[in-house]
């Protein structure tokens, strides 16, 4: 969508082109500054510990989110993520399990590799057989679990604790944790959506069939998207893996992890309709989905509310946001 | 694409006159094929263990069936309005529940109560995806969030106590009536019943077909679509409270995981049935067989002694190919 604004609007201000582009991210932004700023005020000496806590916990479902929002930006949905990341989670805390460093970071650049590659399978299966992308990863999603228990059947595992530091930090060292978020943005996306490949996502997703007349090579961007999508879900099960210290393949572990993943895209700004959005906003949407449970507990209330509240706001956001965009696309 | 909308115009012709029966001696492939894959499999499980055909072990398989063939029956609903129902697994637990926690208030009030439960939340759904125009998923999935939490919190306080079921829907959930045949088994008939020919006869039928072919032509035709979402939706919920209810009277007592495994079958039997989730094509008839073979599969599984990661990637594997057949069969037809 944002590819073909600039394309018919050359002559608008960029400015308030740049406005309406962005205008959900910043709004997504603001909202999460409100509510860290709430949480700030409930805590006695927030600071660099609570910064490190937010970033390292939720570390994983802001690549989980990413990966969704890959997919969904080129016009799909992946039920299959929390299962990806889940497998991903085994094979690493079983493999980096008494290693030292060296041998944690060689696991981790293989885990991302059989992931990628299964993620690039995925996209393979759903453009070659035409089955609707939700169908063949809700049936991979089973696959992925399997293949998850196979490799450990009980929680257990572990990783170097040089690598856990690496990954997310300690103490009040919150700038790795950071840094390993930013790192699939900029050496991974950011090349990405400037690329042919890049665009061909965005048109894919927001008109196939547009897409296709104009070149695009439906079956490579399909793979593309879903690879990418893949390799993030791996980040993210290597995350999990640091976070926890070890693997665990039980099915709900990965099932909430997709729900989870579907609301922070939605939150972010990313239409389901494909075509729309980017990565940033669905990271922001995570951190804002984390905070909510956190300022109840502030508050005094069961923080079991939390999911009732998290529920209510994606509702209502797309509510509100579904309203907006349909006033806009209807006025001149 | 155009496969798909000549598709769609012989099931709409065809499929409100023709009953099962007169359907596979039109030589309906898809609905053949399912019924040829289901004998595979009740056949393989014969072979592997004798018992299987005994009358006990069928009393078992539907025992099994009744339930999912009913999440799987709202799932169908909602996706042929183009639609899908993510909160089906969190509306039964919850709909189960309040039956437990009520069961002191005798049997039918406590059934009741949680029918109820599905009725709210299906008009909550309803009302939000057909007036609000919130994307399905969305709405479903947050919902299933509400609920979670609402249960959570209220299994401490305002839901507190028992959740011992109480001898009616015990009898209901898992009592048999005479020799192969549960009590469940009647309930899925009676409903069921009311589906198929629901879907194939009424008006609301007909344009629950409409609106997941075209809800911008049925708008335009003057279908009050927001009415027919909200009818859907809440069928679907009330139906997943059928199924919950069904499902805790089985088991005894009622926890927060009891339905949680049944959302991803749910979707499964109504695409293995060959409803497409687009939205317009398919019919009950088709999840029916889909939600017998999952049930099969999984009994085969289990005669087998597979172990849970295999069963899964089987499982998963089985759904994938059954899609891939039946889209290929669509495809040229």
């Amino acid at each position: 969508m944002s590819a073909l604004s600039s394309a018919v609007r050359p002559l608008g201000p960029t400015a308030s082109r740049l406005g309406r582009r962005h205008a959900w991210t910043a709004a997504v932004v603001v909202f999460f500054a409100l509510l860290l700023t709430w949480n700030s005020s409930q805590t006695r000496n927030f600071g660099a510990f609570e910064i490190q806590t937010l970033l390292a916990s939720t570390l994983a479902l802001a690549y989980l989110a990413m990966a969704q929002a890959v997919v969904v930006i080129g016009g799909g949905i992946d039920l299959s993520v929390g299962s990806l990341l889940v497998l991903a989670n085994c094979l690493s805390a079983r493999f980096m399990e008494g290693t030292s460093f060296g041998g944690s970071a060689l696991v981790a650049v293989a885990v991302l590799a059989v992931i990628a590659a299964l993620g690039a399978l995925t996209g393979l299966v759903i453009s070659v057989s035409k089955i609707p992308d939700i169908i063949v990863t809700l049936a991979t999603s089973f696959v992925w679990g399997g293949a998850a228990l196979f490799v450990l059947r009980t929680p257990g595992g572990g990783a170097a604790p040089e690598f856990q530091t690496l990954v997310l930090g300690s103490g009040n060292a919150w700038w790795p944790a950071l840094l390993c978020l930013l790192a699939p943005l900029l050496l991974v996306w950011a090349p990405l959506r400037r690329s042919r490949a890049g665009i061909a996502i965005y048109a894919l997703g927001s008109s196939k069939d547009a897409a296709f007349l104009s070149g695009v090579d439906p079956l490579r961007t399909k793979v593309i998207a879903y690879a990418v999508s893949g390799l993030l879900c791996g980040l993210a099960g290597i995350a999990t893996t640091a976070f926890t210290g070890g693997g665990s393949s039980q099915s709900t572990i990965a099932m909430n992890a997709t729900l989870n993943s579907v609301a922070a895209i939605v939150l972010g700004g990313v239409a389901l309709s494909g075509g729309v959005g980017g990565l940033i906003g669905p990271v922001f949407a995570v951190w804002c989905l984390y905070l909510i449970p956190n300022i109840m507990l502030g508050l005094g209330v069961d923080p079991s509310y939390g999911e009732v509240v998290k529920g209510v706001v994606v509702v209502l956001v797309v509510l509100v946001g579904g309203q907006l965009r349909l006033r806009r696309s209807r006025s001149p | 694409m155009t496969d798909v909308k000549e598709e769609a115009i012989r099931d709409e012709g065809a499929a409100p006159e023709a009953g099962l029966v007169a359907r596979i001696a039109a030589g309906d492939r898809s609905t053949l094929a399912l019924i040829g894959v289901l004998v595979t499999l009740v056949l393989a499980d014969g072979l592997i263990d004798r018992s299987f055909l005994s009358l006990s072990q069928l009393r078992n398989t539907l025992l099994v069936t009744a339930p999912l063939a009913l999440l799987a029956g709202g799932q169908t609903l909602c996706m042929l309005t183009g639609g899908i129902d993510l909160s089906v697994a969190m509306t039964a637990t919850a709909a189960a529940y309040v039956t437990g926690v009520q069961s002191s208030e005798g049997p039918v009030t406590a059934i009741l109560a949680g029918l109820l439960v599905g009725v709210a939340v299906g008009l909550v759904n309803g009302l939000a995806i057909g007036i609000f125009r919130v994307n399905p998923l969305i709405m479903t999935l947050g919902m299933s969030g509400i609920l979670t939490g609402l249960l959570t919190v209220g299994s401490q306080t305002f839901l507190g106590g028992a959740t011992r079921m109480s001898d009616l829907v015990l009898e209901l959930g898992g009592g048999t009536i005479v020799g192969p045949i549960p009590w469940n088994l009647v309930v899925w008939l009676l409903l069921g019943g009311a589906l198929v020919v629901g879907l194939r006869r009424t008006g609301l039928g007909r344009m629950i077909y409409a609106i997941g072919d075209n809800r911008v032509a049925c708008r335009l035709a003057g279908v009050r679509v927001w009415q027919v979402e909200t009818a859907v939706y809440t069928m679907c919920a009330l139906l997943a409270a059928v199924a919950g209810i069904l499902i805790g009277g089985r088991s005894g007592s009622v926890d927060l995981q009891l339905a949680g495994s049944y959302l991803l079958p749910s979707v499964a039997a109504a695409v293995i049935g060959g409803t497409s989730i687009l939205g317009g094509i398919g019919g009950y008839t088709g999840t029916i067989l889909g939600a017998l073979i999952l049930a099969v599969l999984d009994t085969m599984l289990n005669l087998l002694s597979v172990d849970e990661a295999l069963k899964q990637v089987l499982y998963g594997s089985i759904i994938l190919v059954l899609a891939w057949v039946y889209a290929r069969g669509t495809a040229s037809a």
